[in-house]
């Protein structure tokens, strides 16, 4: 993907070159070619913000628009230009990863509103002190003039060149499939061993670095900024432009901010009209085209050019992997849940839950919808932090790990599979092997990922996306890769809904494999017979308690387990 | 006069504006799980109504029904249009759309209500009442009561009839409420519609102490959305949590000067989401 996007960046920089030196086309003079590039290139950061994680950031501008401001500021305090310029790109950064580490721990609403307030509050400020700022007409920088268009212009497209081109080369491989699989569903990313607010923190902070070089340099060249170019419109601007030429593209930036203005261009700019027609444009996008000029331009380019590399070179000789060292079955139990409380608000979810299970032992939880095995398996995988009590792993104390530090000990299945649809099946099972074998390369991981599918029987989906297989497909992927790097547990929760019966012959033979490797398998199901066949012990909940322990087989026997468990689900 | 004593004052009455939009943002998010980011606008569309047609010499029985009723429409709009054919969308595309609309909208009330800020007369006049050495305007008096009285109220609705009940069992599960046989298209539309009343009815009462213009939502929406946060979303302290903040910014407005406002509401946003950082599922993976 790098090379490639490097080969679009290139030529994108040497068309733009060409039209912009010989005038082509009616509008796209040097100067509009030097502003679109300059604005295309604070486009990047939002791309990756916004384009690639999704997060809801809605005042970008405020951070393109803070360093030309400290900028202004600091060299009309007397600090040298060179000064100026490398220090206030520094603070501003600084500045995003503050307002980062605040708000992307809470829901993504927080950001939105966060960065919205923001943008106002900086709008505010700026037009508030007018003896710094300039006020409501502007900061004035006179040394932008001192260099010609045709100077510019060359500073502009090596600027652009070279943050079109660093963001293709680092939203790649990993990196990529890491950021999607955080865009679709962080929880199922933090399973899989992705510490997701610190990605998102980097993100946030990476991408606010491009908006704020590329701010520098775009006022620095416009040569004056007023308050509206930090604020929440301006802002909205910038989501309206990335999302016309595709969000989460190489591309998309470029395309979108030269298109846009262009077509203010040549429309005749219409300031009064300026707030509808962007308001227009971003709803309908939005709702009918939400992958922009790139997303439809994608179709007829891999007609034209094939449909890129979906298999996989598996050539040449590559160096397996260690296999991750099992602690025997004497040491004692692999998973201890230690008197467990879990309540929320005033509801008591679990009550003074206990259990072990050993290595190579496939247990069972059983009990009716509500029962709390879900919040048990919560419990056990660190996605939740259970009011009193303790779980040991191996025998260690887990209760306050993290869930991305519980990863590589712990896999876990979900009832609906969490996959990213948009990635192939291998770069799903690739998702956790880039976790648990981060030192390996990137052809390596692809061979144990390959390995993985294939061990469970499912080498053959390797190429597709997960969006064109089947919901059993899908269900048996997803333990395939909990079962990556042979974790000391595996958790599934409810695997055998929804399979036909040969999946579920496929599905028997694949936890049977996993017993024989030594992982702890704790399943929660359903289908009675299906649990009586694969599992030896296990115990039933009922409204958060233990009401029976013991062999599967004679615990749904007895009286009080069918009524708890019958009774509910008739 | 006593800044003090006006300041208390002033913030009870944007505390009451807070209230209303905060209890309609919560109402909103608790029936279809999404922050209406075009929520303010049903202020803005409300104010700019009555001014439009207080101008066109319409006497008040006219312009406080139609301004409330515009303000109806407009969230009944964003709900039946942009919003329930995309159920299925994931939180974040939705917000997304909701913010667009807020601009689209802004844009529009730009084009045909111009950029200068609008209001009209009060709907009670007389001489306003002086205690403890502030000012309070019979207009002032007339919004903190019905204002109190109409976000109250709309509160135990929620909190204590069988409807509002439906309506927060659609916020926890709308699947579930569905097969319980709660109609949950209309249980959305019914709450987006209440949000518009209450939007449109700060409008009317504040407007006349004030102004309005076209860009006045975006503020709203962010100080409405940020009484809910500190509320924790939840319905029952929506009412306080809003008073809380109009008091809070009406005295630091009063120590620090008018230009540290938005700066001290945002201040306010960064404390409340420190505080509910606390709160978040541990692993960090809260969800929108």
């Amino acid at each position: 993907m790098s090379t490639r996007s490097l080969v679009i960046a290139t030529g994108i920089c040497a068309a733009l070159t060409g039209l912009a030196v010989t005038g082509w086309i009616p509008g796209l003079t040097p100067g509009t070619v030097c502003a679109s590039a300059l604005r295309a290139l604070t486009l990047i950061g939002l791309n990756l913000i916004f384009g690639v994680v999704g997060m809801l950031a809605f005042g970008q501008a405020a951070f393109v628009a803070l360093p030309a401001y400290i900028a202004g500021m600091l060299g009309h305090a007397g600090v040298p230009l060179a000064a100026a310029l490398l220090l206030a790109p520094i603070v501003v950064v600084l500045l995003a990863r503050g307002v980062a580490e605040i708000f992307i721990r809470l829901p993504g609403v927080y950001l939105a509103v966060g960065t919205l307030g923001f943008g106002m509050v900086v709008e505010g400020l700026a037009r508030a002190f007018p003896a710094w700022t300039g006020g409501a007409s502007g900061l004035v920088f006179e040394q932008g003039r001192s260099i010609g268009t045709g100077a510019w212009c060359a500073i502009a497209l090596a600027a652009l060149f070279l943050g079109a081109g660093s963001y293709a080369w680092y939203v790649r491989g990993a990196v990529w499939r890491r950021l999607r699989a955080i865009r679709h569903d962080e929880l199922a990313a933090s399973v899989l061993g992705i510490d997701v607010q610190r990605e998102k923190i980097k993100v946030f902070t990476i991408g606010s670095a491009y908006s704020a070089v590329g701010g520098l340099l775009l006022f620095y060249y416009v040569g004056v900024i007023i308050p509206e170019d930090a604020g929440v419109v301006r802002s909205l601007e910038q989501i309206g432009t990335l999302l016309l030429g595709g969000a989460g593209f190489v591309a998309g930036p470029i395309i979108g901010s030269f298109l846009v203005d262009w077509l203010f261009v040549i429309s005749g700019y219409a300031a009064r009209y300026e707030l509808v027609i962007y308001g227009a444009v971003f709803l309908l996008i939005v709702i009918y085209a939400p992958q922009g000029v790139c997303g439809l331009l994608v179709g007829p380019w891999q007609r034209l050019f094939g449909a890129g590399k979906a298999g996989v070179d598996t050539t040449g000789p590559v160096s397996r992997p260690p296999a991750a060292a099992k602690v025997s079955g004497d040491a004692g139990p692999c998973l201890s849940v230690h008197n467990v409380f879990q309540s929320f608000g005033g509801v008591q979810a679990l009550t003074a839950v206990s259990f072990d299970v050993r290595s190579g032992e496939v247990f069972s939880l059983v009990g009716p919808n509500g029962a709390g095995k879900t919040t048990l398996f919560n419990i056990v995988s660190g996605v939740q932090r259970p009011t009193s009590g303790r779980v040991l792993l191996d025998g260690r104390d887990v209760t306050a790990l993290p869930v991305h530090l519980r990863a590589a000990a712990i896999g876990r299945s979900f009832q609906t599979p969490r996959l990213v649809p948009e990635l192939t099946v291998l770069s799903n099972v690739m998702l956790r092997v880039d976790q648990l074998f981060a030192e390996l390369t990137e052809p390596e991981r692809q061979v144990v990922a390959l390995e993985q599918l294939d061990i469970f029987d499912l080498g053959s989906l390797a190429p597709h996306r997960v969006a064109e297989i089947s919901l059993g497909q899908r269900k048996l992927l997803d333990i395939a890769r909990a079962a990556v790097g042979n974790p000391s547990l595996v958790l599934l929760d409810e695997p055998a809904v929804g399979l036909t019966s040969a999946e579920l012959e496929h599905l028997s033979r694949m936890i049977r494999k996993l017993s024989a490797r030594g992982c702890a398998v704790v399943i929660v199901e359903h289908n009675i017979e299906f649990v009586s066949a694969i599992a030896e012990r296990g115990i039933v909940l009922d409204s958060g308690k233990e009401i029976a322990r013991g062999r599967v087989r004679e615990i749904m026997a007895q009286e009080s387990v069918r009524a708890a468990y019958f009774g509910a689900l008739s | 006069m006593n800044p003090l004593t006006q300041s208390i004052i002033s913030g009870t009455m944007s505390g009451a504006v807070y209230a209303l939009l905060a209890v309609g943002l919560v109402l909103a998010f608790h029936t279809s799980r999404v922050v209406n980011l075009a929520h303010g606008e049903s202020f803005a569309v409300g104010g700019l109504t009555a001014a439009a047609l207080s101008e066109a010499g319409q006497p008040f029985y006219v312009y406080v029904p139609a301004a409330i009723g515009a303000s109806i429409l407009f969230l009944l709009a964003i709900e039946r249009l942009l919003l329930r054919p995309r159920r299925a969308w994931p939180t974040g595309s939705l917000i997304l759309v909701t913010l667009a609309a807020a601009f689209l909208t802004r844009g529009v009330l730009q084009l045909i209500m111009g950029v200068d800020p609008l209001s009209f007369p009060r709907l009670f006049t007389g001489a306003p009442f002086r205690l403890a050495g502030g000012v309070l305007p019979q207009q002032g008096l007339a919004l903190i009561a019905i204002g109190v009285l109409a976000a109250v109220s709309v509160t135990l609705f929620l909190l204590f009839t069988p409807l509002g009940h439906r309506l927060r069992a659609v916020a926890e599960n709308p699947d579930a409420a569905e097969l319980l046989g709660v109609n949950v298209d209309r249980a959305r539309a019914l709450a987006f519609g209440i949000a518009g009343a209450l939007g449109g009815l700060s409008a009317v009462l504040l407007v006349p102490l004030v102004s309005v213009d076209y860009q006045a939502g975006l503020g709203m929406t962010l100080r409405g959305f940020i009484a809910a946060a500190l509320a924790g979303m939840a319905p029952s302290l929506a009412v306080l949590a809003g008073f809380g903040l109009g008091l809070s910014e009406a005295l630091v407005t009063n120590y620090g000067g008018a230009l540290l406002q938005d700066p001290i509401v945002f201040l306010a946003l960064i404390g409340i989401a420190v505080w509910q950082s606390r709160n978040i599922a541990f692993g960090g993976t809260g969800r929108a």
